[in-house]
């Protein structure tokens, strides 16, 4: 297994309103990993501390190699970085874009780059200021994909996006991939690609990582028991239970910690399982935040 | 310091403000044409609008070329090319100095030429000199302001002050014993008071441009 | 081939049974045929834009019930097996099973119940094809 591309260790920093607390991350060569989380819990602030644009207060920071901030200039020749705050200059057109871009990184893939314009159906001719939303979104991942950049680092790529577009994005994320050197790392709030396209997810809430894994595991993990309590019973109690709702007789728990075992054990404590649910990574989020800050205010 | 990466960077911001960069220069063509037409009035009219114009150029093109970054957020799109705060900040350095060098350029040879040329009036050259010297120091006062503060509002600040400075420091400095003995005559009189502002001047235009470096190199927030 | 294989948001499954899934209907109605190569991991991750780590783990569950052999360095191939088809065709027997015992249950019924009632089934249904 090679070197992780990125990686955080004990990464601290202290701003008046929000700080982010003592971050550890890896982020192995070659996967798709999703950041999730909610606004403000710290996604970009960890994006630009990776990307040398914000100085750590504490603890280490290594991308594909180099230290960061020290040695950002080299790391960011493999780097492609687009984020939701990124405008390009709106009186030049995507065509003077592409040259100035081509200009700076000798790996620019001019046929790749023709690839993109027609996949993404835009017109370099035309003036960024001119283009819409999803246009100037297209138009900046344009920039960054052409280079093929080992890493990619993407802050909300998708956000306002249409359908059509958004899965034209996804895929051209996914073929990314098709080179094991190559890595990405995205935050989203659209949970529902992170849940397609993802290899590895973390969940950041309010300047912590609360956690992170592989997709699968995750998906495997969670789940919501709906139960049925004959009038004797008490509530079973099941490991890793993050969430108890539905009502006294018609319990619903939620479990991070699900075991196919756990359905004979709950029968035989006269709970009957009525219904095993999987859950979408947006209701794990949720009910892993609300479970967070359930304990902090208690 | 990637120099190759700089230049590139200079090109960028010279093609992204080329239509002012044009307006200006003719601007400066068009007052040198004022001024060539001879008359007293003229000169004097042509040399105020120069002053002007060199001393706008400066700070129209730092605050397009710097401040706007931040308002426009092009500023992510700058910083994740392969340079760190170095490129950038001697980007924004040479190509404002630069494109403010050749009308300051102009003027400073028109003006010593004329004035070496008529002879009544060669003695007004170390106070032209100064001047000169004053209104490169508005600039990199400028420069250094808006590429530290990253702010609007600091510029348009800078600017006043820079202004305010120009005709301050030329009312005083014409009132000092040694430069205002000799100012008048048909001679050049260079005197040690003269020598000891233009060096205090150049001293504090090399310290801004540093302490800019120095500043940024400190900055924790590039973003 | 390659665009075979679709994956769908609204199904509730997890993508990587759906795709386990798609390949053994494949395989068993003899689309793709015994030997014969199949998408690597990373091409059919890009074909179905999934991540990587979904075909892979659908991957490792059909090379464990011996449905695909998976050679190091060299893609994957369906397992060369004559009896293939009647070993997927019984999983998915097993599987039907296992759900009708399940939903016996939740109605309240005695395994001997519940035999009794797919008995009769098979009665009837046999009945009718005969």
């Amino acid at each position: 297994m090679n070197n992780p591309s990125v990686h955080f260790d004990g990464v601290s920093k202290v701003y008046p309103h929000f700080s982010l607390d003592d971050l550890s991350l890896e982020l192995p060569t070659g996967t798709i990993m999703g950041l999730i989380g909610a606004n403000g819990a710290g996604k970009s602030t960890t994006i630009r501390i990776l990307m040398g644009l914000v100085h750590q207060d504490q603890g280490r920071v290594h991308v594909l190699g180099r230290e960061m901030p020290r040695e950002q200039a080299a790391a960011k020749l493999d780097i492609g970085f687009v984020s939701e705050d990124m405008r390009l200059y709106g009186s030049a057109t995507l065509a003077w874009h592409m040259k100035f871009v081509r200009s700076l990184y000798p790996q620019w893939d001019q046929s790749y780059a023709d690839t993109l314009l027609r996949r993404f159906d835009l017109k370099p001719q035309q003036k960024i200021k001119g283009l819409s939303h999803g246009q100037r979104v297209k138009a900046a991942l344009l920039l960054a994909l052409a280079r093929r950049p080992l890493l990619l680092v993407l802050d909300e790529p998708t956000t306002g996006l249409d359908p059509v577009a958004r899965q034209e994005v996804l895929a051209e994320l996914v073929a990314v991939l098709t080179d094991e050197d190559r890595t990405i790392l995205f935050s989203s709030h659209n949970t529902s690609d992170v849940e397609q396209i993802s290899d590895q997810i973390t969940f950041i809430d309010r300047g912590r990582i609360i956690a992170s894994d592989d997709k699968e595991k995750f998906l495997d993990r969670w789940r919501r028991l709906r139960l049925v309590l004959s009038p004797e019973a008490d509530l079973p109690s099941l490991p890793g239970v993050v969430e108890v709702g539905g009502s006294e007789r018609l319990p619903v728990l939620v479990t991070n910690r699900f075991d196919p075992a756990m359905v004979s054990a709950c029968n035989d404590a006269g709970a009957t399982v009525q219904a095993v649910d999987p859950m979408t990574l947006e209701e794990i989020f949720v009910a892993n935040v609300h479970s967070r800050r359930e304990k902090q205010t208690v | 310091m990637n120099y190759a990466i700089v230049k590139r960077l200079v090109l960028k911001d010279w093609y992204l403000q080329r239509w002012a960069i044009m307006a200006s220069l003719a601007g400066v063509v068009v007052t040198l044409g004022i001024i060539a037409t001879g008359g007293k009035v003229a000169f004097l009219l042509g040399l105020i609008l120069l002053i002007m114009v060199i001393i706008s150029i400066g700070a129209q093109m730092a605050v397009a070329t710097i401040v706007t970054e931040r308002k426009e957020q092009t500023l992510p799109f700058v910083m994740s090319l392969p340079i760190s705060y170095r490129e950038y900040t001697a980007s924004k350095i040479w190509g404002n100095l630069l494109i403010f060098l050749v009308p300051w350029l102009t003027m400073v040879l028109g003006s010593f030429g004329l004035l070496l040329w008529s002879p009544s009036s060669r003695g007004l050259l170390p106070y032209a000199a100064i001047m000169s010297t004053e209104i490169l120091l508005s600039t990199c006062l400028i420069l250094a302001v808006a590429l530290i503060t990253e702010s609007q509002g600091w510029a348009v600040a800078a600017i006043m002050v820079g202004n305010l400075a120009v005709n301050g420091i030329g009312y005083v400095v014409a009132h000092i014993g040694g430069i205002a003995k000799g100012m008048w005559g048909p001679t050049i009189q260079w005197s040690g008071a003269a020598s000891a502002v233009l060096l205090a001047e150049l001293t504090i235009v090399a310290l801004l441009l540093g302490g800019t470096f120095f500043v940024q190199s400190r900055k924790k927030d590039f973003l | 081939m390659h665009s075979d294989l679709v994956i769908s948001q609204t199904d509730g499954r997890p993508m990587y049974l759906q795709i386990m899934d798609q390949i053994r209907q494949r395989i068993a109605v003899g689309d793709w045929e015994q030997g014969k190569e199949i998408p690597s991991i990373r091409q059919l991750a890009v074909t179905l834009r999934v991540s990587v780590i979904t075909v892979k783990r659908a991957y490792m569950e059909l090379e464990r019930d011996g449905i695909i052999v998976t050679q190091q360095g060299k893609g994957s191939i369906v397992a060369p097996d004559p009896k293939l088809g009647a070993k997927l065709y019984d999983q998915e027997l097993a599987k039907h099973i296992d759900r009708v015992v399940q939903l016996g249950e939740l109605l309240g019924l005695t395994p001997k119940e519940i035999a009794s009632r797919v008995r009769e089934a098979a009665d009837r249904l046999t009945k009718e094809y005969t």
